[in-house]
């Protein structure tokens, strides 16, 4: 008997915190999983300015965190039903294929290999962003490829460290990368001189930048080296989830475009006349029936969430410590040049 | 005594000498031990240098050009350039660090699960009180159930329900035991059988007293938990140091009894055990735990069947466990090995068998040899927690991390680590110095050294 | 005399109930339910495994090898370009992992030593000093001190144009530390087979010094002569073949020193925090032993004649050494196991490089972290089989 509960010790408790976890049948859908749930598991990277930020009263918020409260609003009509888990980036994607996320929204670049390999499905593109370089001003370096021999700082388990090899061999630059875990930690390694140049996603160096003891002694290279098309990320083989958090973030973007905000979306509402705003906003037609959801979704995304203008000028906008500018960036609406397009809602 | 006049044979010691000045006093200390000859004193001198030189450093740093108001850490760097703390955001953030995104209207419940476990193990340290093994192993068994339940909240059925029932009521079973035994009685047991009239009655019946006892006591406990009405909060929520101390805590009250078992299967005569027992200590000590820890979190998913969909922190906790009882089992081993062979065969002489001669004669005697090895485990398992941070659990050095990366305090890394390093010395310090004072108190007795 | 045994064998036939008491029947019926569970757990892992993986779309194997790994590592012992195989970052991984570790373990011993002399100091404040270096070391995580080494020591190093340098061969940065590298010209394959032979012949000389000391009890400085063979035969042919030795001098050339041997800041980082880490326990160790020799030894070496070096050289380090050498060795195993921080810091070690990058880059979990593992298994089994060898050495030669 003695040893029974000996046992017993160890394996009960831990058996009866895995159970408690509610079971998600194979069969079942993730929407179907989400609902009975009754929250969003939303997988956010470990905290990033602009992007996911946790504050000191332990609330996250940012750019990529509005993907998951327009789908939370979509779902639920409220959105902050979420279960935010923070994952370093070495585990993301091993904890999607898991089923322990439901959605994952942490600048994640969409590449051939992710989407066919590693059990991903990516949705569609909610910021255009590039790889660039940051260097010291007084260094004298007007172009990425005087960089030759330098160290560069870089991030691990990323495309960028990849994207950085490749610029490196193409141009001949010999480029010694330090690659870091923890982004603190390789900020703090560039402010102090342990690497010549810092490489990222530019929105990221902006706000690497951003963190300096003195801001305006670095320069971002002018160079492009990449395309890192960012959006969110669900599992394979769902395509009805797929469809819920892709237009969600279409939502967003037709939003902007049509001239709804989370201030106007009523009044719009009671005044159009156009009758793709009345299909979208749940007043004619059945477009919802598809995705399984509420006739008010995309309304409730709009009124609760806001558009992408919105979300930008407050997450990356001039106000904010990412400070880039939209005007004239991929990032705009294709109506204003840019590349956001979102499909008709029709 | 005036007659007392002739001076013949009367002694009047004169006092004896003091020592030589140079050997008493300050001086004498000072002598004796900084600068007992030439190379003493030189390194006296450049040991006093280099500790004056840190310490000025520090308190420089840490309090005379240190921020103790601020808004931002941008605000503290125009303050001090630098050169002191900005423990402004520490303060901020202190919540974070103490109790990770647990909502704020419900800390109490980790309060009050703290308060409740020292309570429980109160009794310990009270002289008068009888049956501390009862305590204690009343407490490592049940005490994580009705935590579980406390921290967690919401339904959690009906197993987790009877389970904390059971907990409070050997919680209550353990206060009122020491209301017994401070009332003059020799334990609770004593007592219900007084009172319920079957003392002096036939030994065999008293249990069914007890148990008796127990049902109703639970029945209460059941009818009392089950009007609780708590706001579930998700384990992703749970962070800080309190998460710290869950792991940890999990960890060490579980790898004791693994790690005994452990070590005798390591032990047993019977080779298919024997082979078992060795390979899964060795494969698990042999490996760093960070790859441990990368395995539950990669690789379990796969091993399990999706229907199961375990919680990312029960997976971590399975690897700590697995990680300290293999640990642990090498050192009772190695107290199992220090016990003379004379104590096994003096036990199976006098007729005991294998379980009562491993729990009444020869782990007494092994545990007592390896209370400092058992502590400095456990000292080792607190820190290597802190590893969880890597694979993206919010401990208090994650949240430490992240604290650097609040737009409002963009940058601040050193202070909160500070802090954090500070944490983790007092609570291992505090242990470490527990464990010598034990050594001396029960390990005295049995003629090491 | 009959001979007893367990389990009554004069009658023939026993009931159940007695058959089950049977030890031996017990014994085999344990270990049995025991095989069967084991096996049945592992079977059940293994079918949800495959499952898993099937309804995934990913694959499992280890095909991935032998493709090229697209990214480049800032620093390794081995030889390493971008391109190379995936099963070569594996080795380069392990080359890294070995160098900081093999470093660490002997600087830790040697600190760990002198550390634990000092504790013992009749001096008061060197004692003190050290039992709080002990103190505070221990009981702060590992990960935290890393971390301190790296962002508030050598992050503040000067920038390469700046660098500390020692006669302008050595130069220290926060790039790292640059040395000048040995290039070895024609005729140097002789001296190292002049090493070789060296070391041979230290090795003979010692044993027949022993063995005449034995046998005559007259004493041979086999120390200082092996010493003298040791390095003497060498340097003779060294400069007879003509000093066929060069320097490749390290200098600054555009971002970094090029040119000469250098290992990068996390190296440095990561060595000192572990060495420094570890030599806290290690001087406990050393401490715990030598306190563990009775103070009657050194009494009864006293009064028989031997001077107090000698007394410390044949009667008291050789008993320390065995309470000190068991924790030392499982000591130097967490030296090798605790090099996997490295992640936090940057440096390229064996987790680093191929747990974290590689996985994330090719997916295959499972086969990668079996990998590791293997890899700090067979170590950590050469080490404590090592250790096993050495208790067997010098246990005590009981009556």
């Amino acid at each position: 008997m003695k040893k029974v509960s000996l046992f017993g010790l160890g394996a009960g408790l831990l058996a009866a915190l895995t159970f408690t976890a509610e079971p998600a049948s194979a069969q079942q859908s993730t929407l179907d999983i989400v609902k009975s749930r009754g929250h969003l598991r939303c997988q956010l990277g470990t905290p990033a300015p602009g992007w996911y930020m946790l504050s000191d009263t332990g609330k996250w918020s940012g750019f990529d965190y509005e993907n998951c409260r327009a789908v939370s609003a979509a779902i639920f009509g409220d959105p902050d039903k979420i279960e935010v888990q923070s994952v370093t980036s070495a585990v993301r994607f091993t904890a999607m294929a898991n089923g322990e996320s439901d959605m994952l929204s942490r600048t994640t670049t969409w590449t051939l290999f992710r989407e066919t390999q590693l059990g991903l499905d990516f949705t569609t593109v909610s910021f255009y962003d590039g790889q660039g370089f940051m260097v010291l001003k007084d260094a004298g370096i007007k172009s990425a490829l005087e960089l030759k021999g330098a160290t560069v700082c870089v991030a691990t388990g990323t495309t960028t460290e990849l994207n950085l090899t490749d610029y490196s061999r193409t141009n001949g630059l010999d480029i010694k990368p330090v690659v870091f875990e923890d982004s603190n930690v390789r900020d703090n390694t560039f402010f102090t001189g342990g690497c010549d140049a810092i490489t990222n996603d530019k929105s990221s160096l902006a706000s690497t930048r951003a963190k300096a003891p003195d801001v305006s002694i670095f320069k971002i290279l002018p160079e492009t080296i990449s395309k890192e098309p960012l959006g969110p990320v669900v599992r394979q083989n769902d395509s009805q989830w797929k469809d819920i958090v892709q237009w969600s973030v279409y939502t967003m973007i037709a939003a902007e475009e049509y001239g709804m905000s989370s201030t106007n979306v009523d009044k719009v509402l009671a005044e159009t006349t156009n009758p793709e705003i009345k299909r979208m906003l749940g007043a004619e037609g059945d477009l919802n029936k598809g995705l399984g959801l509420e006739p008010k979704w995309a309304y409730n995304i709009i009124k609760m969430v806001g558009n992408y203008g919105e979300n930008y000028e407050e997450f990356m906008g001039e106000k904010t410590v990412m400070n880039i500018p939209r005007d004239g960036s991929p990032n705009a609406l294709w109506t204003k040049g840019g590349l956001l397009y979102s499909p008709p809602f029709r | 005594m005036a007659e007392l006049t002739h001076t013949d044979a009367v002694f009047t010691p004169k006092p004896s000498q003091p020592p030589p000045p140079n050997t008493v006093g300050v001086v004498g200390w000072l002598r004796k031990n900084l600068f007992g000859g030439p190379f003493d004193s030189v390194m006296t001198i450049i040991g006093a240098g280099l500790l004056a030189y840190f310490a000025y450093g520090l308190f420089q740093y840490t309090i005379v050009n240190a921020v103790w108001e601020a808004d931002s850490y941008r605000e503290c760097l125009d303050v001090t350039q630098g050169a002191g703390a900005c423990w402004a955001g520490v303060d901020k953030w202190m919540n974070n660090y103490l109790y990770g995104r647990y909502p704020d209207a419900e800390q109490w419940r980790v309060n009050l699960g703290g308060i409740i476990l020292a309570v429980w193990l109160a009794p310990f340290w009270f002289e008068k009180v009888t049956q501390k093994i009862a305590v204690g192993v009343s407490a490592v068994l049940t005490y994580p159930f009705l935590a579980g339940a406390l921290f967690l909240g919401g339904d959690n059925g009906l197993f987790m329900q009877a389970m904390s029932s059971v907990a409070l009521t050997l919680f209550a079973a353990v206060w009122l035991n020491v209301a017994a035994c401070y009332s003059g009685r020799r334990s609770l047991g004593a007592v219900l059988v007084q009172v319920t009239g079957f003392a002096g009655k036939d030994d065999r019946l008293y249990k069914w007293v007890y148990l008796a006892a127990f049902a109703v006591g639970f029945v209460v406990a059941f009818i009392f938990q089950s009007t609780w009405n708590l706001a579930p909060v998700q384990t992703t929520n749970w962070g800080g140091l309190f998460l710290t101390l869950v792991i940890s805590g999990i960890g060490i009250s579980t790898a004791l009894p693994s790690g005994v078992i452990l070590a005798l299967g390591r032990r047993s005569k019977m080779p298919v055990i024997r082979v078992f027992c060795t390979a899964f200590i060795e494969l698990f000590r042999s490996v760093p735990l960070i790859t441990i820890l990368f395995m539950a979190v990669t690789m379990m998913p796969l091993f399990l069947p999706v229907t199961l969909n375990p919680d990312k922190l029960v997976l971590v906790i399975v690897a700590v466990c697995i990680f300290a009882a293999a640990y642990m089992a090498e050192i009772v081993r190695g107290g199992l090995q220090a016990i003379n062979t004379g104590q096994y065969e003096a036990a199976r002489a006098v007729g005991l068998n294998y379980w009562k001669m491993m729990t009444l004669i020869v782990m007494p005697q092994a545990l007592k040899l390896m209370i400092p090895n058992i502590v400095g485990n456990f000292i080792g398992l607190l820190k290597d927690t802190t590893l969880v941070s890597i694979i993206g659990l919010y401990d208090i050095l994650l949240m430490v991390r992240a604290s650097g990366q609040d737009p409002k305090w963009l940058g601040m890394h050193t202070e909160p680590m500070l802090f954090a390093a500070f944490v983790f010395f007092v609570i291992c310090f505090a242990m470490s110095k527990y464990s010598q004072h034990l050594e001396r108190t029960i390990g005295g007795g049995y003629g090491r050294r | 005399m009959a001979v007893l045994e367990k389990g009554s064998p004069h009658r023939a036939s026993r009931s159940l109930s007695e058959w089950l008491h049977d030890e031996r029947v017990r014994s085999v019926l344990y270990q049995a339910i025991v095989a069967i569970v084991v096996i049945a757990v592992a079977r059940y892992l293994f079918i949800n495994t495959s499952e898993n993986l099937q309804a995934r779309g990913m694959s499992a194997g280890f095909d991935f090898l032998s493709t090229g790994a697209g990214f480049s590592i800032a620093w390794s012992v081995l030889p390493y370009t971008a391109g190379d195989s995936y099963f070569h970052v594996y080795l380069v991984g392990i080359g890294n992992t070995l160098m900081v570790a093999f470093v660490a373990i002997i600087c830790t011993t040697l600190l760990g030593f002198l550390v634990g002399i000092m504790r013992l100091s009749k001096n008061w404040l060197i004692a003190q000093v050290a039992s709080w270096y002990v103190e505070i070391l221990r009981n702060t995580p590992l990960l935290l001190q890393i971390l301190f080494w790296f962002l508030a020591v050598f992050s503040l190093l000067p920038r390469p144009n700046k660098s500390l340098s020692l006669l302008d061969l050595f130069y220290l940065n926060n790039r790292g530390l640059y040395i000048p590298a040995p290039v070895p010209g024609d005729g140097f394959n002789i001296t190292l087979i002049a090493v070789l032979v060296a070391v041979g012949a230290t090795y003979a000389q010692a044993v027949w010094a022993r063995k005449r000391h034995f046998d005559t009890g007259q004493r041979f400085p086999a120390f200082w002569t092996g010493l003298g063979i040791l390095f003497g035969l060498p340097l003779l042919v060294f400069l007879v073949t003509g000093a066929p030795l060069t320097f490749d001098y390290p200098a600054l050339k555009g971002f970094n020193f090029l040119g000469g041997a250098s290992v990068p800041p996390a190296f440095c980082a990561l060595l000192l925090a572990l060495v420094i880490y570890h030599s806290a326990y290690m001087a406990e160790a050393v401490r715990a032993g030598i306190m563990s020799v009775s103070h009657g030894q050194t009494e009864a070496a006293y009064s028989l004649g031997l001077r107090p070096g000698m007394t410390l050289r044949l009667v008291i380090i050789p008993q320390a050494m065995r309470a000190v050498v068991p924790p030392m060795i499982s000591n130097w195993m967490n030296v090798v196991k605790n090099s996997s921080l490295a992640i936090a810091i940057g440096y390229p070690d064996l987790v680093a490089v191929y747990m974290q990058t590689s996985l994330n880059q090719s997916g295959h979990a499972i086969e990668i972290v079996a990998m590791v593992m293997l890899f700090y298994m067979s170590v950590s089994l050469s080490i404590s089989m090592a250790l096993n060898y050495y208790n067997k050495i010098v246990q005590l030669k009981e009556r």
